[in-house]
């Protein structure tokens, strides 16, 4: 029997004149795990929210054809009632969570569908040991990591106990020993449930299920089993698709491998190996800062941070490693009646501690990951002379001009930044940022939740502006990224420096501290030097 | 006196009266404080215990008590439940940004009233009404809707009609700073009030913490950017509200589209699957809850003799 069914759909929201769905006819059998793909804007929210019945019974637009959930039509039955059914698990756990502690979280739904107490406590049971966060019961939802509250998120919609689980992105801001306990949760409900999973890392969801679907502009373009991967790899990186590395060579070797081994000891034997990655040694030591944190007996951190004038620095580590906690101790964001905090830095020749933060400001930029918040002016135009305004900066309209052309802004100089399309925005507080005069720019996890495509035309930015002088530290989880773009890495463990250095000599050893390897790296490298 | 010194003064005056809650609320208070006082925070402590249901039917209790009696039962009642903040978590921390929060409701709502409200009211509200002037004001500040003359009896006026509304507020942070969002809707939904209303105190108490973090953080990234960079230290609080006010377009829309996705999250998750809900835990009286109630029946018995006394008023009749 089919578990979902869609026919003739069509959906265009309020005020758009194209359709942002179109699916003639699409189905999912029972049992079976689905992963769906594509660029960000390509159409795969729309088709989620058309089969569990956020379209359309919360969202609003012109709708035609319909959807069916084990034959009975979305549009006519009750959203209540459909989530009896179909489970959603959100992209943004912050924004899916709604209540204080993790137990009252995870038995919402249960209480909604007006169980018994008995059977909602063996649902939360059996969600909390399904998810493996046995850890973080009694835990309040406003104190977790960004991986823990996307783990209880998953408990909450467990408890549900659905027939169909929807998962949009579920692995979008987790360390990537999070992202292992979600797909080892999705290897154990794999033909228990039927799957639909939204997700940018291919590479990771592929061995856990049956069939890929691409959708791109609107519509389904590639609809199969994973092996169809292999065989379009090329087509679909013009689609906006992240696909691994060794699936690229098993392409270009015209092998059926997908196991990373297999196509790794393929490879080998023909020759193909991925080439050694240019790293960029930088100029002197531009930045220096010595940072320390201390939340109670919660969490402490003390961690030194040095970076070469025009290099990308990367920090890794698992969640709640302190990787934020060492970005905003550097900018000042730490609030003093909650933590002890000292930041003392050396940059462009000045000695600082504890700078206020409009003098940090001069020298250091940040981009925060909530960056529509930068977003203040009325325009594109207005949001890149807000420094030169209020600090009355001379000579900086050569550099206005030359970021509105390195980030293609000129055609939206007159636009709301705030009506933009995501990659825009970004694009605008990032520029909006380096006009500020500030050669030292701290970016927080600028990769999560961006597909292939924006996360390299971040990484080719970001390398085009370090020839300018610019010098990178950012926060991430994305080894591949990493690998592609970063000079110098640093992994933070429990608020420590745990290592540092080139990725190739970081790669080799971090996965004791939650940093995988990226497939590049696995394919180029000896056994010997991955072991060591 | 002096034309220039009229003017000066009364200047004075009206930036005063803008100035002074907006001071309090930025340089004192702070983002961080409304934060704290807006957020639940587990602790074990009498006020904690007591049911939400309670809590509710407390401030009904004081919203009605503040309306019908003289204005100075009102205030006792703001400064008993300021008192009982020092119960709460970090009780004197909250007790303080509780007091800043009055003082500026204080300023705020009576220089809010005092300039406009006219004689004619005053003499409705005031018994034997003779005005004490206190300042002329320039003939143009009518421009801004000002009686000609400031009188004592005005600034009175509107002293008493804000404490009809402090206690008011400092009982219904009570109910936010002790329960989680969850013991609330498990209340409501047991006293039956509609999903619609339970639905929107939930989004609004997930978003309100929200709002302080996210106006905090865009106001420190344009510190960053330069916001302020060229002037003193002193003038901070100005630029920060400077800041907020720039802040709040992206923080509305940034959480707009936060609440699309808590209504997702909640109809999603079968909110309103059911007419009944049931709960794991119970709602349950405790000793704390009689305690409560006790108080509860004090503060009415001690409305109904004071209105018997002859002190039962409504706007206007305030003194």
């Amino acid at each position: 029997m089919n578990a979902i069914e869609i026919r003739d759909l069509e959906f265009r929201y309020l005020g758009s004149r194209k359709p942002s769905i179109t699916v003639p006819y699409f189905s999912v059998s029972e049992g079976e795990s689905v992963l769906i793909t594509g660029k960000s804007g390509s159409g795969k929210s729309t088709l989620l929210q058309c089969i569990n019945g956020i379209i359309p019974h919360i969202m609003n637009g012109t709708r035609r054809g319909e959807t069916y959930i084990f034959g009975e039509s979305v549009s006519k039955a009750r959203l209540p009632d459909i989530s009896r059914t179909v489970g959603t698990l959100l992209q943004d756990p912050e924004r899916q969570v709604m209540n204080y502690r993790v137990e009252e979280e995870i038995v919402f739904a249960p209480e909604n569908f007006n169980l018994d107490k008995d059977t909602i406590l063996q649902r939360m049971e059996d969600a909390i040991q399904g998810v493996a966060i046995e850890s973080l019961r009694g835990r309040e939802t406003t104190k977790l990591s960004g991986g823990e509250l996307q783990r209880v998120a998953l408990a909450s919609v467990m408890s549900m106990d659905p027939r169909i689980l929807i998962l949009d992105e579920p692995t979008s801001s987790i360390d990537p020993e999070g992202t292992r306990e979600i797909f080892k949760f999705l290897k154990n409900e794999k033909g228990k449930r039927t799957i639909i999973i939204v997700e940018h890392k291919v590479e990771r969801v592929l061995p856990f299920v049956d069939r890929i679907v691409v959708v791109d502009n609107g519509r389904i373009v590639l609809d199969g089993p994973t092996d169809r991967l292999i065989e379009e790899a090329h087509n679909l990186i013009d689609l906006g698709v992240e696909i691994p590395s060794h699936i690229l060579i098993a392409n270009k070797l015209g092998i059926r491998a997908s196991g990373i081994d297999e196509v790794r000891r393929i490879a080998r034997e023909c020759g193909m190996i991925p080439h050694e990655r240019a790293r960029s040694n930088g100029g002197p030591v531009a930045f220096r800062a010595e940072v320390s944190v201390s939340y109670n007996k919660n969490f402490s951190l003390a961690a030194e941070l040095a970076c070469r004038a025009g290099t990308i620095h990367a920090i890794m580590g698992r969640n709640g490693a302190g990787k934020s906690t060492l970005l905003k101790g550097i900018i000042g964001f730490i609030d003093k009646d909650q933590a002890a905090f000292s930041v003392s830095m050396d940059v462009e020749d000045k000695k600082l501690r504890n700078p206020e933060m409009r003098v940090a400001g001069q020298y250091l930029g940040f981009l925060p990951q909530s960056f529509d918040l930068m977003l203040i002016n009325s325009t594109v135009e207005k949001e890149l002379n807000y420094s030169k305004k209020v600090r009355k900066l001379n000579g900086v309209d050569e550099l206005i001009e030359n970021l509105k052309e390195i980030f293609s802004l000129s055609d939206y100089a007159k636009s709301d930044p705030l009506t933009l399309s995501q990659g825009q925005r970004r694009r605008v507080a990032m520029a909006a940022m380096l006009a500020s005069g500030a050669k030292i720019i701290l970016m927080d996890e600028p990769t999560s939740g961006q597909d292939y495509m924006h996360k390299q035309n971040l990484g080719r930015e970001m390398a085009q502006l370090k020839g300018l002088g610019y010098t990178f530290i950012i926060v991430t989880h994305d080894s591949r990224f990493v690998y592609e773009f970063a000079d110098w890495v640093t992994v933070l463990n429990f608020g420590k420096v745990a290592l540092q250095g080139t990725p190739e000599s970081i790669f080799s050893k971090s996965e004791y501290y939650g940093v995988v390897p990226p497939s590049e790296f696995v394919l180029r490298y000896e056994n010997e030097q991955l072991a060591s | 006196m002096n034309s220039l010194l009229v003017e000066l003064i009364s200047w004075l005056i009206f930036f005063f009266g803008v100035g002074a809650p907006l001071y309090l609320i930025f340089a004192t208070i702070g983002i961080r404080g409304f934060k704290e006082i807006t957020s639940y925070e587990p602790y074990n402590a009498l006020l904690y215990r007591i049911n939400p249901i309670v809590k509710i039917a407390l401030s009904i209790t004081v919203m009605i008590v503040a309306a019908i009696t003289i204005w100075w039962i009102g205030a006792f009642l703001t400064i008993a439940i300021l008192a009982s903040y020092l119960d709460l978590k970090n009780g004197k921390r909250k007790l303080v940004i509780g007091m800043l929060f009055v003082i500026s409701t204080v300023v705020g709502t009576a220089w809010g009233y005092a300039p406009f409200v006219t004689s004619s009211i005053l003499s409705i509200a005031f018994s034997g009404y003779h005005p004490v002037v206190i300042w002329t004001w320039p003939s143009y500040f009518s421009i801004m809707g000002y009686q000609p003359q400031l009188t004592l009896q005005a600034v009175e006026y509107g002293l008493q009609i804000s404490f009809r509304t402090s206690s008011i507020m400092m009982s219904a942070l009570l109910l936010v700073m002790t329960n989680t969002p969850s013991q609330i809707l498990r209340t409501l939904h047991k006293i039956s009030v509609p999903d619609s209303v339970i639905f929107s105190l939930m989004v609004g108490m997930k978003s309100i913490p929200m709002v302080f973090t996210y106006l905090d953080e865009s106001i420190k990234i344009q510190m960053m950017r330069g916001l302020g960079s060229r002037h003193s230290r002193f003038l901070k609080p100005f630029y920060m509200l400077i800041g907020g006010i720039h802040a709040i377009v992206p923080t509305i829309i940034h959480l707009l589209r936060g609440a699309k996705d808590i209504a997702i999250s909640a109809d999603t998750r079968g909110f309103r699957a059911t007419k009944k809900r049931s709960y794991v835990e119970d709602v349950r009286f405790t000793r704390a809850d009689y305690y409560a109630v006790v108080i509860i029946v004090a503060i009415l018995g001690i409305a109904g003799v004071a209105i018997l006394l002859g002190f039962g008023r409504t706007i206007p009749y305030v003194t």
